[in-house]
């Protein structure tokens, strides 16, 4: 079994930087005896999450997030690593479930810094994602399905997009501290983890991407203003070598906002999403 | 020569008629009424004629008016009637007729050659005969039937009686249900004769009046298997005056044998039966005086002797009524008031006092009042003075010192003596000396009312004292059992404020206890229980400010989709103005009612504050964006206040 699935990986690993991938350089990658991990890297995330509602079932998704690497002489912080947007409609079925479909642009920085290539290079996604939001008892827990498709591009100069499918799942569960329910100035604690995997023409030994385990402590100041705060361990497969597995340890910030607009009178019954 | 012939004619029709024009114009015109009408008692449809004198409707040709009601008479009676006669010049003239009555009906109806017939039951007043110039002329005719099941059951009055020009002619008839009287007349309508009474069950006579030209020389009448004879005018001599024999001729009659074994008789017979023959009448003059000008009376005609009323005597009696009405004025409040009837048992003055005031009533303004009615009715100007006042006072005339019995034996009887007695007699049998009475009753009364009234307001002034303190104690214990209740429960400012409300309750009623028993101290009980009434209220407000709160905060609360929880959460809203109210203004008041507090600005505070309340609950629906920037860095109470549109705090400083 293993025997063909290494023959295959790497005929197919060879073709793909044939055709697709001149630039890669004609080095074929060799799977490790044992699973290598690379030395974790320190990031930043600074995310802000909008949703902004447009009528009784609609809303707008709106994501900004910058996300920092460390350098050698500074961790967490020393440089930007992405600019990432990600905008949706999102259309509410009921208090347990909603949809979202909508698109991402992430700017990438060429975070080598020995690189010599391009400093920055756009990503583009396509993305869907269907969430439960299930109570019990004080606690909610929430079942996240995503789908991205995605295209990227390498930072050397005149690279070729690659198109990839990531398939994210998440579980999360808000445990509320102080209260027996969330209401303002509750103060809660939110584990989850989540389960990324890609596939694609280039993905040959590297379908699991990532593998995010996170607790954050959140204050919801009000209904429509929460701030949270946490650290993220992560670890997966790396594109070129699927025996070679990147970590990080991440400190993320969040900032939830989820203003309304529309005028009193059509807000008033839009809080019984089954009438 | 033709044509001249032809057309001098036609000249002088149409001369004639152009001539004939300002006649026709100054002429009155005829006017017809056919419509509803009310009449005293009686409504129901009139057709009449009527002409237009100024603003004046002066009747004029026939008139008709009736009713009659067939749902009426099936659901329970009907009270039908049907008037028809003539008037000439507002003066009912010619022949009427009046139908009125009662009637019931089983309900059972029958066909009758096409007819629904329905019987009937009840009484039914007929009148029929001539009118001339308003006055009874000829024959009048009277009756009362008893209907049973549309058929005359029995007869119950009926009186014939001719008239000529409104003055009874000739003999006449009436009866009722058991007695007959027959009478007759001289042509200018006195009385003259035997008028005897029949009674129906043996028809022997039982009363005879003998007249002579009006004179009524004796009364024969029987009791008791008794034949009694009364003489009145025996042999009439002095001056006379021709008068109706009505309830005054009666009186009079009474006043003449007042010494006689018995009057009874008067109030029976032959009197019934003309007061019953009179009251008639007055039905049929009623319904045409309310039409236009008539004097529908019997007009039976009597002579009496006449004792004119000299001016002096005319302007005593005046005095007397005058002096009389004044007294009872005095004496009537004074015997049914309770609060004396209860203070006499304890007081024996009053107990004196008041027995005077009944004796003078009884032997006093009792007769005098007798006195006056006569003076109403006209009669004191035929019948002797001195037989009239000696009649009002049959066992002799009280004096000046009226004598009241204590009641216990051996205790000599205690005598009042009004103001003036010894200036005063009252011997005498005129005008003068019931003058003299009726003033000595009306000063008597004065100065007793004068010592009595004041024994009365001293004895209210207590009883108001006792009543006024058991209120207020009740209110202070009321409102300090309600602070107790519930200061546990409050906040500190709360209950500070609680406890200087009960603090100034207390001072008041101190300070009450500490003033003199006087009419000021009554105001002050009255003042502090309206201070206890707003203070209860003011604690019972703030009492309620937790709760209030509690309710205010749960009112300004929006429920919110919170997406990123996927739950709904209250928010508050508003919070300006939930703030001003919390921070500002509730201190504001409790400051006021902590160090503030009198009894002129409880009920202004407590008001205030229960429409703040109300106004924050109105605030909650009402858009309110203006106000919350105004309500911005606003710390002035007052301003808040004003920005709210509460009324203005001047009551409440």
């Amino acid at each position: 079994m293993r025997q063909h699935y290494k023959i295959s990986f790497g005929a197919l690993i060879s073709m793909l930087l044939c055709f697709s991938m001149p630039s890669w350089g004609q080095e074929e990658e060799v799977l490790p005896s044992e699973s290598e991990f690379k030395e974790p890297v320190e990031r930043l995330w600074i995310n802000t999450y909008g949703n902004i509602r447009i009528s009784k079932r609609l809303f707008w998704d709106a994501q900004t997030h910058f996300r920092f690497e460390e350098t050698e002489n500074t961790p967490f912080v020393g440089q930007i690593g992405q600019i990432y947007n990600r905008h949706a409609i999102g259309y509410i079925y009921s208090k347990a479930f909603n949809v979202s479909l909508g698109g991402v642009l992430r700017i990438n920085f060429n975070t080598d810094e020995s690189s010599t290539d391009r400093k920055v290079v756009p990503e583009w996604r396509i993305w869907h994602q269907y969430q439960f939001a299930l109570p019990l008892a004080s606690v909610m827990t929430y079942h996240r399905f995503r789908i991205e498709h995605r295209w990227t591009q390498g930072f050397a100069e005149n690279s070729e997009y690659i198109f990839r499918n990531r398939w994210r799942y998440m579980f999360r569960v808000k445990v509320p501290l102080n209260n027996h329910k969330f209401e303002p100035k509750t103060i809660y604690v939110s584990p989850e983890a989540e389960l990324i995997w890609q596939s694609g023409k280039e993905v040959v030994a590297s379908p699991l991407e990532d593998l995010r385990l996170t607790t954050t402590v959140g204050y919801i100041l009000t209904p429509r203003l929460t701030v949270a705060a946490g650290m993220m361990y992560s670890q997966g497969q790396t594109l070129e070598n699927g025996g070679i597995y990147k970590q990080s340890w991440t400190v993320r910030c969040h900032l939830y906002f989820s203003p309304d607009f529309r005028k009193v009178k059509n807000k008033l019954p839009a809080i019984h999403f089954d009438d | 020569m033709l044509d001249m012939r032809v057309t001098l004619p036609l000249q002088r029709i149409i001369l004639l008629w152009l001539l004939s024009f300002p006649v026709l114009l100054s002429g009155q015109e005829k006017l017809q009424y056919s419509g509803p009408l009310q009449l005293g008692k009686f409504k129901g449809e009139a057709a009449y004629d009527y002409k237009l004198e100024g603003n004046d409707t002066i009747l004029d040709g026939p008139f008709r008016m009736q009713r009659s009601s067939l749902q009426a008479l099936l659901e329970n009676e009907d009270a039908s009637f049907s008037f028809s006669g003539n008037f000439e010049n507002n003066y009912p003239d010619g022949f009427w007729s009046f139908l009125f009555g009662e009637f019931q009906s089983d309900s059972e109806s029958q066909i009758v050659d096409y007819q629904y017939r329905v019987k009937i039951s009840g009484i039914q007043n007929q009148a029929k005969g001539n009118i001339r110039q308003g006055r009874p002329d000829g024959l009048w005719e009277y009756l009362i039937q008893r209907i049973e099941d549309s058929e005359v059951a029995e007869t119950l009055f009926k009186s014939a009686i001719t008239f000529e020009g409104g003055v009874p002619q000739k003999s006449f008839r009436i009866e009722n249900e058991t007695s007959t009287l027959v009478g007759r007349f001289l042509r200018n309508g006195l009385a003259h004769d035997i008028w005897s009474l029949y009674s129906d069950s043996d028809s022997r006579t039982s009363e005879n009046w003998y007249f002579n030209e009006g004179w009524l020389s004796k009364i024969e009448f029987e009791e008791n298997g008794e034949v009694l004879v009364s003489q009145i005018y025996e042999e009439p001599t002095g001056s006379f005056k021709v008068l109706s024999l009505d309830s005054g001729y009666l009186q009079i009659l009474k006043l003449k044998l007042q010494q006689a074994d018995s009057l009874s008789f008067l109030s029976r017979g032959i009197p019934a039966l003309l007061a019953e023959n009179a009251a008639n009448y007055k039905k049929i003059d009623n319904i045409l005086s309310g039409l236009g000008r008539s004097a529908f009376l019997p007009e039976f005609k009597v002579k009496a002797e006449h004792f004119p009323l000299d001016s002096l005597e005319t302007a005593r009696m005046d005095a007397i009524k005058g002096l009389y009405q004044r007294s009872v004025a005095i004496s009537e409040p004074l015997l049914n008031n309770t609060q004396l009837n209860i203070l006499r048992r304890s007081d024996e003055q009053a107990q004196f006092l008041h027995a005077v005031v009944s004796a003078i009533s009884s032997d006093f303004l009792q007769p005098l009042q007798q006195l006056v009615k006569y003076a109403e009715l006209d009669v004191l100007e035929f019948v002797p003075r001195d037989q009239l006042i000696s009649g009002l006072w049959p066992n002799g005339k009280p004096g000046t010192r009226i004598r009241i019995d204590s009641g216990e034996a051996g205790e000599a009887p205690k005598v009042f003596t009004g103001p003036n007695a010894s200036q005063l007699q009252f011997g005498a049998n005129n005008l003068q000396s019931a003058q003299d009475m009726a003033r000595y009753a009306s000063i008597s009364l004065d100065s007793i009312a004068g010592v009595l009234n004041d024994k009365l307001v001293k004895d209210q002034r207590q009883q108001d004292f006792i009543s006024l303190e058991e209120q207020m104690i009740a209110q202070v214990n009321e409102l300090n059992k309600h602070i107790d209740s519930v200061s546990s429960l409050l906040p500190s400012d709360e209950r500070e404020a609680l406890s200087n409300i009960r603090a100034l309750a207390e001072r008041r009623l101190n300070q009450y206890s500490s003033l003199e028993e006087n009419s000021a101290k009554i105001d002050y009980a009255r003042a502090s229980i309206a201070c206890f009434t707003d203070l209860k209220s003011l604690s019972e407000s703030i009492s309620k400010g937790p709760e209030r709160l509690e309710v205010i905060q749960e009112k300004y609360q929006d429920a919110v989709w919170n997406p990123f929880i996927a739950t709904i959460m209250n928010e508050e809203v508003k919070k300006r103005i939930t703030a001003a109210y919390r921070k500002v203004l509730l201190p504001y008041f409790l400051d006021k009612a902590k160090e503030d507090l009198n009894c002129d600005n409880a009920k202004a505070l407590g008001d205030l504050m229960d429409s703040t309340y109300e106004r924050l609950l109105e605030l909650r629906d009402e858009s309110t964006s203006k106000l919350e920037r105004k309500l911005r860095k606003e710390q002035d109470p007052e301003m808040i206040l004003q920005l709210f549109n509460l009324p203005a705090t001047d009551k409440v400083n």
